[in-house]
């Protein structure tokens, strides 16, 4: 059930991305199809997470003036790279799920940017501004999706303030008197 | 049991993800040689598509941000309503004059026999879409190959040339702006027969300005000076307006200078275009024998 809402939160990007920057030249800068590329691979659904980044980088593809497949190689290798990382490392907590956007997002671009440099052509936009204000437009609301993602779709309790800023773990000091005995 | 086909699946990730890498790299290598056009199977059914999403959100979008306009343009409208009754009394004395200038007009061109007709049909388009990605700039249109459009036909708003269309589909169309980089349009400063000032126009790598290159550095070129097309690039008609020029950097006599000219039609503002239905003359027999010569579908 929660691989089917994700997928409509991906159908949904995917409309977001293609219809929104006729609304506001500033929604350019969020890559609505990554941030849920990222979330599917955080929620470590590992085959579903590559597809869906090679299918939506493709449908953002149809719809660019870019290389028909560079959206899509550039977001499945985040979505891989994201799926290792998560293999390794707890990455459950919202402050450290922002960071790894970020670095995914920042990822995708040089990616994105250095296979059209690879392959012969040019882009329309500069370099470093398109590329900062891709990670911070990207992030911001890739934060408030996850949010609500996690509040509406997962099914899961609500992501509260003690969930989201780690508190000190709290061990039940043992009774020292009982220490010695051993049965 | 669950542990185990979860460390199956982690197993053959790496595999469908170098499949997957494969597959967009191919696709990418296809689209990568092709250079004239944008025009692939995958894009015209993805607009396709998209048409049904984007033509409705630009009409809600567009009836939302005019209630919105017409609220707030209210505020104004009672001091706008006196300077427009002192307004029509001025045009009214213009219309009359305009009226005598049109009879006079009207007279002499009957008097020289001629013909009132428009040269290229226009078709007029809404832009429903732009790029979905930061990095390009092309836009949607609503219009497709049912409506007559074609590949390279010229894009124009009132203010000027906009682009060429380099992808069709059967509702939508997709335009590459004279602003990117790789476009080229065959252009003068000033008027075709009389100015000598011939260049080539491409984008300048910002999104609002253009660069005019190959302009001999003897010919004299001062800023505030209107580009137009040439014609002899094979897609653009001529006598279209580019824009003004606002800077020139003069080189010296053999080195050619570099114009710097800012588009005439807002580009980055621009909601309604019209699309010319025009189709280039066909290219001598022995240009298309060269050896970089475009062998496209166009």
């Amino acid at each position: 059930m929660e691989q089917v809402k994700i997928t409509i939160a991906l159908v949904i990007a995917v409309i977001l991305q293609w219809t929104l920057r006729n609304v506001a030249e500033p929604f350019a800068y969020i890559d609505f199809t990554l941030i849920i590329v990222v979330y599917a691979a955080l929620q470590r659904s590992s085959i579903r997470a590559l597809i869906y980044a090679t299918v939506s980088g493709i449908a953002i593809d149809a719809l660019s003036g870019g290389l028909l497949g560079s959206n899509g190689f550039s977001k499945t290798l985040v979505a891989f790279l994201v799926l290792e990382l998560v293999r390794r490392v707890y990455l459950d907590n919202l402050l450290l799920q922002i960071p790894v956007l970020a670095g995914a997002c920042l990822l995708d671009d040089l990616v994105y940017y250095g296979i059209h440099r690879m392959l012969g052509q040019t882009l329309d936009a500069p370099f470093v501004t398109t590329i900062a204000y891709t990670v911070i437009g990207t992030t911001v609301a890739g934060t408030i999706t996850y949010i609500i993602l996690d509040s509406f779709f997962s099914g899961k309790t609500p992501v509260r303030k003690r969930d989201v800023f780690t508190s000190k773990r709290q061990t039940r000091r043992r009774n020292p008197i009982r220490l010695g005995r051993r049965r | 049991m669950i542990e185990r086909s979860q460390k199956e699946v982690w197993k053959i990730t790496p595999w469908i993800m170098v499949a997957l890498l494969l597959g967009n790299f191919v696709l990418m290598a296809y689209d990568a040689r092709q250079t004239e056009t944008n025009q692939r199977v995958i894009r015209v059914w993805a607009q396709t598509v998209a048409d049904f999403v984007q033509s409705p959100v630009t009409s809600i979008t567009g009836a939302v941000t005019g209630y919105f306009r017409s609220i707030s343009s209210l505020r104004t409208a009672q001091d706008e309503n006196d300077a427009y009754k002192q307004r029509i009394q001025e045009l009214e004395v213009e219309v009359q004059n305009a009226k005598s200038l049109k009879n006079e007009n009207e007279r002499l061109k009957s008097l020289l026999e001629l013909k009132e007709t428009s040269k290229y049909k226009i078709l007029p388009a809404q832009i429903i879409g732009r790029d979905a990605s930061a990095w390009f700039s092309t836009s949607i249109i609503n219009r497709g190959s049912l409506d007559g459009v074609k590949l390279n036909m010229p894009v124009v708003t009132n203010g000027g040339l906009v682009g060429r269309v380099t992808a069709v589909s059967p509702l939508t169309a997709q335009i590459d702006l004279i602003t990117k980089e790789k476009s080229g349009v065959g252009a003068v400063v000033g008027e075709l027969e009389t100015s000598n000032t011939l260049g080539v126009i491409t984008g300048s790598g910002q999104r609002d300005l253009l660069e005019m290159g190959y302009v001999p550095g003897n010919v004299e070129v001062s800023v505030g000076e209107t580009v137009f097309t040439t014609g002899q690039d094979g897609i653009y008609p001529p006598g279209l307006k580019l824009g003004e020029v606002i800077e020139v950097k003069a080189e010296s006599a053999t080195i050619p200078q570099l114009i710097v000219v800012r588009p005439s039609a807002g580009l980055s503002s621009m909601q309604e275009v019209a699309v010319l239905l025009y189709e280039p003359p066909p290219r001598p027999k022995y240009e298309e024998t060269l050896p970089n010569a475009v062998k496209g579908d166009n």
